[in-house]
């Protein structure tokens, strides 16, 4: 490894605060930095990320602030967080059941705490409180198993009831056919703003000297006796000691490139977008028998999250079939939104594993690491995935929170069940 | 009430119906046709809401609906637009997003601070000291959001959906529409044409071609005449195309109704949006596209402006300037372009009006009074170069400012097909290509203007869809239109005091698209999520085309490379009621519904069937569920399992497939015997269980979880679609009803309902046996297994006599104590005598060895569906293993469902069933928990809901009746 | 929301069917004989093609039965259904 590099630049990097903000205006904010620089490839890096999402660029802001891996490029095919990071519904929470997963999303969701102060950029986290409803029997019963679970952690969450349900989310229809019989609810869990999260990495790994290259595709990697030794892309090829794949969707058309194949399959899920109203909604509420997820957002727009459709496609494009699955019930369970303009509609391409459980991993090719299999709930997760992800690639040994998530379970069946009660 | 007079001949009102409203609690009159913004505009009222962020006035832009500047509030319905949404008698109509009045709003004390509040602002501050954030600065911001109110009283209203199937949808009835729908329809094709506005014609009903203004009329007239002669062209105004899915699927909304329609041939000529001039002021009242003044006179009666001053950079400013005229407006014109651009017959024409034309000019600022209400003059000089304009300035007072310098195509529809969009930088040409099959366009989205261009562009898109639909015709496919350039290519002018608006939704200006870039947010989908431009209500409509065409000079580069925008459905903002529909709810009742009706049961809902949990007055569920348990126990029980999954496996191969399937033996399983089945994956699972009846060689007749057998029927079929063997699988889970008598009285009962010849003793009828006799008259399946550990008929008959039987049953039985019991008193049945339930006390990862069912596993078969996982798994076991547990009755506090197992105060496990056995005197469960600890006789610890922890003794799982003695009665 | 031709009902709406993943993932000949990695990955891996790719859909609103569609998952664009045990058809050109 070679030695950091000083920030590239001649200022130092400007720092975000009210009294920027004032300082700035009274120049008309014509002295804003670039948040990022917009270098051309060098020839070499210690580290290549494969992805610029927010999972990609957390996991070069933390190689670069927690290790001590000196050059680090982040090489993304578009541009910067253009793939899942920007469609999804925001939420956080970490209220999952078995130990592997709920020691990694707990790790996310502390350092979602302070990320706005340690990245200096503003990612709006707000805990507003996220209710998970209970309508039937099951539900019930696999809410308390959370509950119960959570509270052996530590992390707090109450099991309520349909009046207290009623009290916190008064424009919920109780006794429809989706009749509500309880809910868990996890105060410190809510929302945060998903692009402001990709571009404070971004920022904030940029300060650190790491490239973020948009526009370069990778068509291949170069590989020599099972040893990977950097990556082909639309830009020239680009030598690299350890190259990192966080690519979401297409995860397995890059591993395709390095000649193996991944457990995931890529669908479309679907989320809807209202027209912005007064505030009216403030929990985070989850259905997740009937694959309905609603917020608001501080713009006043309502967010609604949908399960994903079932098949394998590319095209960030799902079916009306499942529009109109996820809005039916949405409307039964809260007949005031009958009225609400729809604005818009999205699909990101989540890539599923069979147990629902992410995946942080060696692969057959050495110094080849991949972190994928997020599905529909990655985004909660991912500081907390850079920061694993950054200190296995840096150390050459998975991260102890990383290890369980290997791909190798799905060979020696040692899965992660959280497939049990599926939760985004 | 304020009342002015119209202009005559206006298409859309009928002035013999005066309609009165109310706005902002003022009363209005309008006119039958009359939209809420027409209505107003007509009365003088032209403030219509305050915008997003600085709140500023805003009024009438487009008049198409098009824009957010005329979103309103009705009586629960927040962002109405005004102008598209027609007045009715007694009209509640209120503005949005002020705080005072709208005339007066409080709020408009913002724009002074607004050089604080820079694009992206939020980024950059309210998050220092932690935690501020969430009890300072969020509840501000929350504030400030949204527009308009929702009720949230409202129950939803009425809506619902149909379908339709055409050979050809066209979408805009405009002059390429209207000629492409009759050429098809000519030829035989089935046509929908679809347009939002309430009649047919589009442009043709307020713009002009030729200087008298006749022309397009006098078209419009002959081809609507047409096309309601035609029977095979089915017409939908007042409708939307609203969105494109694969293989022509079109989201076709009317009113409260979405239409599902499948098209085999698409033809979009939705024609063009024209775009706004960005100067200071662009934004204001009084400010608006010429088409939205060509509306207001000629759909409406009503002149825009007095004083009109025509900004126009192509040829259709000349026809707003005519017509203004005419209508008896004084009109200057400024015009971008020079001289000789400019000379074309409707130029002339205003030449020989003697209209004043200042060529090579631009506006530098609209003037307006103190509260900006309404623009009261214009401020421009000699365009110096590409976005300048010369230091010296001329100044004309006028009330209206129409801009006509440019459209961009109504492309939504097209890209949402995964069409590119193409811009020609030097002519500000847009071209659309990379279409699926059997999508076509027609008119201006193919860059066409000229009106004879246009109707021929129309024919030419028809013959495409003629050709695909393989229809000989003798259309001209091919015709060369002339390419009319109607976009400057740089309608963009600077000003000290910005206020120069690229989206007046977001309240966007020049210098923040450019901030934006240069903050290194460069590509357009960046600048578009950091600035929020196009995010807004009217989706970029006419902030997409200026706002590439800043991010591509900030990063020199041309607006072709920066690429426009991308398009996703909905074209419209669309309720969310249209979306969903009719909800349904779909339930199952078994055949015997109704008689756990009558008889007390208290319905609960499984998956989508209700069965009664138990039966009594409810006044203690648990002392109900307990004797129904006691009765089965003592006497006699009879519950309904119509709901259990039923499966007919046919054919040579059938023991055979079982055997593939299912964990345990078939092939040797004699006939009249009833065997157990345990479904695993191919990841070692289990995933179902039932029985399996072999009522011949071959032929079985098998059960399945109620929640699993369509998912067990779908696997097998899938299986034998690759397996191939000599089988027919049948689901008749809905063909027979079922119930289940049990305990000790049960053979008693039983008897007294079949006749004579029919042996169901102990010997001849043992357990696990299985008979076909009538019950009570009826055909039956009869086998005998011992789910709740008594001595148990299972009975099937035919769902239409399941109720008669049912009653015969409990008729004869009531001299044996019988009494019906529900399913809760089920679950705690099998529970005492052992039985685990699939989901219940099994997850998506359980193994036959956790729950102990090995012994369902056979190990001579060579292969079944699961086995080598099984292998896999059971070399590197799980940590965990199911295991049986009891308490002292005497406990305070009872543990529940999901409780954990805790060991060194960690999660172990959990429990999956318990009870207070009414049986043993003692709670009972299942539980998950460390497999060291499994043994019998070990403790685990049991955490219950109020924190008490019980030390819970392992003992075997057969609580009740281990050896079976009773159930083989 | 494409249209598929179910070879034995014909051309129907999307909602008719249910899909179920890649086909023709051969169970191992002798399912003993191979080693936990060989048969993890037919059990859990898939090839997730960005393009043409084979897979499974049912009639599952129609006549119940099963098929294979070879359909492009950058476009959705079908080119052709067949029967289980059919040849497989070729990839289309314009891949």
């Amino acid at each position: 490894m070679s030695a950091k590099p000083n920030r590239v630049g001649k200022k130092p990097p400007q720092k975000y605060s009210i009294f920027s903000l004032a300082h700035q205006a009274m120049q008309k904010h014509t002295g804003w930095q670039a948040a990022w620089r917009s270098p051309e490839p060098q020839a070499e890096y210690d580290v290549i990320i494969v992805g610029g999402g927010g999972h990609g660029l957390a996991t070069a802001y933390y190689l670069a602030k927690e290790t001590n891996v000196g050059r680090i490029a982040v090489l993304e095919k578009g541009w910067l967080a253009g793939g899942n990071t920007a469609r999804n519904t925001t939420i956080i929470r970490s209220n999952y059941l078995c130990d592997e997963s709920a020691k990694l999303y707990g790790h996310a969701h502390q350092l979602w705490e302070g990320l706005s102060q340690d990245i200096n950029y503003n990612v709006m986290f707000s805990p507003r409180g996220v209710l998970m409803l209970s309508h039937n029997v099951h539900d019930q019963q696999v809410a308390a198993r959370h509950f119960h679970a959570l509270h052996l952690n530590g992390i707090e969450s109450h099991l309520l009831g349909p009046e207290e349900i009623q009290e916190k989310v008064p424009l919920l229809n109780m006794h429809g056919r989706y009749p509500v019989l309880g809910g868990l609810y996890q105060p410190r869990a809510g929302n945060a703003h998903h692009n402001a999260l990709a571009w404070g990495y971004a920022r904030a790994a940029d300060q650190m000297g790491v490239d973020i290259i948009e526009n370069c595709g990778v068509t291949g990697f170069m590989i020599k006796n099972g040893v990977v030794k950097g990556v082909k892309t639309v830009k020239g090829v680009i030598r690299a000691s350890k190259v990192g794949v966080v690519a979401a969707g297409h995860s397995s058309v890059l591993a395709e490139m390095a000649g193996f194949k991944m457990p995931l399959e890529s669908m479309p899920l679907q989320a809807f977008v209202s027209e912005p109203v007064k505030p009216c909604f403030n929990t985070v509420v989850m259905s997740n028998s009937v694959h309905v997820y609603m917020s608001q957002s501080d713009k006043g727009e309502l967010v609604i999250g949908a399960g994903s459709d079932n098949y394998v496609s590319y095209t960030q494009r799902g079916s009306f079939d499942l529009t109109d699955c996820t809005i039916s019930p949405l409307i039964e369970l809260y007949p005031f939104v009958s009225r609400l303009r729809m604005l818009r509609q999205w699909a990101g391409i989540v890539d599923i594993t069979k147990d629902r459980s992410p995946i942080i991993t060696k692969t057959p090719i050495e110094n080849l690491y991949f972190n994928c299999g997020w599905g529909t709930g990655g985004f909660k997760a991912t500081p907390g995935s850079g920061h694993v992800f950054a200190h296995s690639i840096a150390a050459g040994e998975m991260h102890k929170i990383a290890v369980p998530f290997g791909m190798d379970r799905f060979t020696t069946g040692a899965l992660i069940n959280e497939a049990a009660a599926v939760m985004h | 009430m304020v009342k002015r007079a119209r202009l005559p001949g206006a298409l859309l009102i009928d002035q013999k119906q005066p309609i009165t409203f109310t706005f902002e609690g003022k009363t209005y009159q309008g006119y039958a046709g009359d939209t809420i913004a027409s209505a107003l505009a007509g009365a003088g009222q032209w403030v219509l809401s305050r915008s997003f962020k600085y709140h500023r006035p805003r009024g009438i832009l487009t008049m198409a609906g098009q824009d957010s500047n005329t979103l309103v509030q009705l009586l629960g319905m927040p962002n109405v637009l005004a102008d598209k949404t027609l007045i009715t008698d007694g009209l509640q109509v209120e503005a949005q997003n002020y705080t005072g009045s709208l005339m007066n709003d409080k709020e408009a004390e913002i724009s002074k601070v607004a050089r604080f509040l820079p694009v992206g602002f939020y980024y950059r501050a309210f998050f220092r000291p932690k935690g501020i954030r969430n009890r300072i600065w969020e509840p501000i911001i929350r504030a400030k959001a949204g527009l308009g109110k929702v009720d949230t009283r409202h129950r939803g209203g009425y809506y619902d959906k149909a379908y339709g199937h055409y050979d050809v949808v066209v979408a805009g009835g405009g002059l390429a529409g209207m000629s492409a729908a009759i050429s098809a329809a000519q030829h035989g094709a089935s046509v929908l044409l679809v347009d939002e506005n309430p009649i047919l014609g589009g442009a043709m009903n307020y713009a002009r071609a030729d200087i008298k203004g006749k022309r397009l009329r006098a078209r419009c007239a002959q081809l609507r005449q047409t096309i309601a002669e035609s029977a095979n062209i089915t017409v939908m105004t007042d409708t939307v195309c609203n969105a494109w899915y694969v293989d022509h699927w079109l989201a076709v909304i009317k009113g409260c109704r979405l239409h599902k329609v499948r098209a085999k041939q698409f033809i979009l000529a939705a024609g063009s949006l024209e775009q706004p001039a960005i100067f200071h002021n662009n934004d204001l009242p009084g400010v608006m596209m010429g088409s939205a003044a060509q509306r207001l006179m000629n759909l409406y009666g009503i002149l825009p402006g007095k004083n009109a001053v025509v900004l126009t950079g192509n040829d259709d400013g000349y026809g707003v300037a005519l017509e203004l005229r005419e209508a008896g407006a004084q009109v200057q014109i400024i015009e971008m372009r020079d001289l000789a651009l400019a000379q074309a017959t409707l130029h002339d024409g205003c030449v020989a009006a003697g209209l004043r034309i200042h060529y090579g000019s631009a506006i530098y600022a609209a003037k307006a009074d103190r509260n900006m209400h309404h623009i009261n003059g214009v401020e421009f000089g000699k365009i110096a170069g590409k976005g300048t304009i010369a230091k010296e300035h001329q100044q004309i007072s006028c009330d209206l400012i129409c801009m006509s310098v440019g459209y961009t195509p109504t492309y939504q529809l097209a890209l949402q097909a995964g069409g590119k969009l193409g811009y020609d930088d030097d002519t500000a040409i847009f071209s659309i290509e990379n279409l699926p099959k059997g999508f076509h366009l027609a008119g201006s989205l193919n860059g066409v203007f000229a009106t004879d261009d246009v109707q021929a562009d129309g024919q030419r898109a028809a013959a495409q869809a003629l050709d695909g639909l393989e229809i000989t015709h003798s259309l001209a496919a091919d015709f060369l239109p002339v390419m009319v350039q109607v976009n400057h290519p740089w309608p963009i002018f600077e000003h000290p005091d910005d206020k120069n608006f690229v989206d007046f939704d977001e309240d966007l200006m020049v210098k923040d698209i450019r901030n934006a870039v240069k903050e290194g947010y460069n590509e357009l989908e960046l600048v578009k999520r950091f600035s929020t431009v196009g995010m807004g209500p009217s989706q970029g409509r006419h902030a997409a085309l200026n706002a590439a065409r800043l991010v591509a000079e900030a990063t020199d580069r041309q607006v072709r490379d920066v690429g426009v925008t991308t398009a996703r459905p909905p074209f419209s903002r669309e309720t969310l009621g249209v979306m969903g529909g009719r909800v349904f709810s779909p339930e199952r009742l078994t055949p015997m519904h109704h008689r756990h009706a009558e008889l007390g049961g208290h319905a609960m809902r499984v998956g989508a069937w209700w069965r009664p949990g138990h039966y009594g007055v409810g006044v203690d569920r648990v002392a109900e569920i307990n004797s129904e348990v006691r009765n089965v126990r003592e006497n006699v029980g009879l519950i309904d399992v119509s709901t259990l999954g039923g499966l007919e496996i046919l054919g040579a191969d059938a023991a055979q497939f079982l055997n593939r399937v299912y964990t345990f033996a078939y092939l040797k399983q004699p006939i009249g015997r009833a065997r157990y089945l345990l479904m695993t994956n191919e990841a070692g699972t289990v995933i179902d269980d039932g029985v399996a009846c072999r009522m011949a060689e071959d032929r079985f007749y098998i059960t399945a979880t109620s929640s699993g057998v369509d998912r067990v029927c779908r696997q097998m079929l899938w299986l034998n679609a690759q397996w191939h063997m000599d089988i027919n699988i049948i689901n008749v889970t809905a063909a027979y009803g079922g119930m289940n008598l049990a305990g000790p009285n049960a053979r008693k009962v039983l008897q007294k309902l079949v006749s004579d010849e029919v042996d169901i003793s102990a010997e001849g009828f043992p357990y696990m046996g299985l008979r076909e006799f009538q019950v009570a008259g009826i055909p039956a399946i009869v086998f005998r297994v011992g789910f709740v550990g008594e001595l148990g008929y299972e009975i099937h008959v035919p769902a239409t006599a399941a109720e008669y039987v049912w009653d015969q049953v409990l008729a004869v039985g009531q001299e044996f104590g019988i009494q019906p019991f529900g399913l809760e008193t089920q679950r705690v049945l099998r529970l005492e005598k052992g039985h685990f339930i699939v989901g219940q006390d099994t997850d998506a990862m359980s193994t036959a060895e956790e729950i102990n069912m090995t012994w369902a596993i056979t190990q001579k078969k060579p292969f079944f569906i699961g086995k080598r996982s099984i292998e896999l798994r059971n070399r590197a076991l799980s940590k965990r293993k199911k295991v049986g547990f009891r308490l002292p009755s005497g406990i305070t506090s009872m543990p529940q469902e999901s409780n954990l197992v805790l060991k060194n105060n960690k999660m172990t496990g959990f429990i999956s069933s318990v009870w207070l056995s009414p049986t043993l005197n003692a709670v009972i469960g299942f539980a998950y928990c460390a497999r060291e600890d499994a043994q019998i006789g070990n403790h685990i610890t049991i955490k219950c809901d109020d924190g008490t922890l019980h030390q819970a003794e392992i003992i075997s799982p057969h609580f009740y009746d281990p050896d079976n003695a009773r159930q083989k009665l | 929301m494409f249209i598929i031709d179910c070879p034995w009902c014909g051309a129907r709406d999307q909602s008719e069917f249910s899909t179920h993943g890649e086909a023709h993932i051969v169970r191992p000949e002798d399912p003993e004989t191979v080693d936990d990695t060989e048969w993890g990955q037919y059990v859990f891996y898939r090839n997730n093609v960005k393009g043409w790719y084979r897979e499974r859909w049912m009639h599952a609103f129609g006549c119940r039965r099963w098929f294979n569609v070879l359909r492009n998952t950058a476009s959705d664009a079908i080119a052709t259904t067949y029967v289980p045990g059919a040849p497989r058809p070729s990839l289309p050109e314009d891949t």
